[in-house]
């Protein structure tokens, strides 16, 4: 539901020709909402703003590899991420996970300066992993607007229950109204068309696992 | 055995996606058990290796995730009954963190409407910490 609005690109744009009013209103009119995700976790406002303060830094060095086509507040909450993890580990708050370094995969290219991988392995493997992912998207996004369109709300919460909080059937059944059994249609439904379009596409099947676990 | 936590949720925490209690709690238990860390660990693993999930790739994207313009609307009580209905399990029962900021972001600037000296100086205070990295940018 979400859209880029073509104005980000403009204001990056400009940003990107060093027009300090563009990266005014830039701040003014992100500030707000990274605050409050920040916040949210830290809960103190100080620390909030350092981190808001840290991530404005990280996306102006980041620009030369932000790719415009990319929603820009999902861009800028993605680095508010970063940085809050990054708070909470020099806080002592966040444990450090071993073989970590996938915990930065979701940053795109703003943070690949510096890390501790090999360039080249990462940008071809991610290029790799960034058509797959682009594949689902699409697929994904067009039966979200089919639901949209139709007034299916409910499958729509279903699917989301199942696959971005994951619930079990039945708690999902419980949650929305539905029998289990109905909840196990659409999943099947669901992912035979996510499958579906995994062949038609000549992707492979090993790096979508989740869509061949039987019922 | 059942673990303590699923794989979505633990993808979520590595993607700081969780709601605050949630996170916190992985974070507990991730100092005293070991099977989490464990968890956390193959999963990063899988992640290395390319494998994808349904979650993330959702989740990223922001793939259900209302527009700026719809919370707005949310918050006026101006949305069809079952848009709004949607937006709110979106927010409260999925517990979308970025839309929740964004809701808060709106209502506040809704509150403060006005006067808003201390944003101002606080967006003052971002712009002279950051456009030094613009103006290098410049030449």
């Amino acid at each position: 539901m979400s859209t880029a609005p073509t104005t980000d690109s403009l204001l990056v744009e400009q940003i990107r020709a060093g027009k300090p009013e563009a990266w005014n209103q830039l701040i003014a009119q992100y500030e707000g909402r990274l605050l409050a995700f920040a916040e949210s976790r830290l809960r103190g406002r100080s620390a909030a703003e350092d981190v808001v303060q840290e991530t404005f830094v990280g996306f102006l060095t980041s620009l030369p590899n932000y790719d415009s086509r990319r929603p820009l507040e999902g861009y800028l909450f993605s680095i508010c991420a970063h940085k809050l993890t990054d708070f909470l580990r020099r806080e002592g708050r966040r444990p450090v996970i071993p073989l970590s370094s996938s915990a930065r995969d979701s940053a795109g290219a703003w943070d690949l300066p510096g890390s501790a991988r090999h360039a080249s392995s990462i940008l071809r493997s991610g290029e790799r992993r960034s058509l797959e992912a682009a594949a689902l998207v699409e697929a994904v996004g067009g039966e979200i607007e089919r639901w949209q369109q139709r007034g299916d709300w409910q499958k729509m919460k279903c699917i989301e229950l199942l696959f971005v909080c994951g619930m079990p059937n039945k708690r999902v059944a419980e949650q929305i109204d539905l029998s289990e059994q109905q909840v196990a249609n659409i999943k099947f439904d669901f992912l035979a068309k996510l499958r579906s379009l995994v062949r038609k596409q000549n992707l492979s099947v090993d790096v979508f696992p989740e869509l061949y676990v039987p019922e | 055995m059942s673990r303590a936590f699923t794989t979505t949720e633990l993808e979520a925490y590595l993607d700081e996606a969780l709601q605050p209690e949630a996170m916190e709690r992985i974070e507990h238990a991730l100092r005293g058990d070991d099977s989490v860390v464990q968890q956390l660990a193959e999963i990063n693993a899988r992640r290395d290796a390319g494998v994808h999930t349904l979650g993330a790739i959702w989740r990223r994207a922001r793939l259900s995730c209302p527009s700026r313009d719809q919370l707005g609307s949310y918050l006026l009580d101006a949305l069809p009954e079952e848009l709004a209905d949607y937006v709110r399990f979106h927010l409260e029962t999925v517990g979308c963190r970025y839309c929740q900021a964004n809701l808060a972001d709106l209502r506040a600037r809704l509150e403060r409407a006005g006067s808003d000296r201390e944003a101002d100086s606080r967006q003052k205070r971002y712009f002279q910490s950051s456009a030094g990295y613009l103006k290098k940018r410049e030449k």
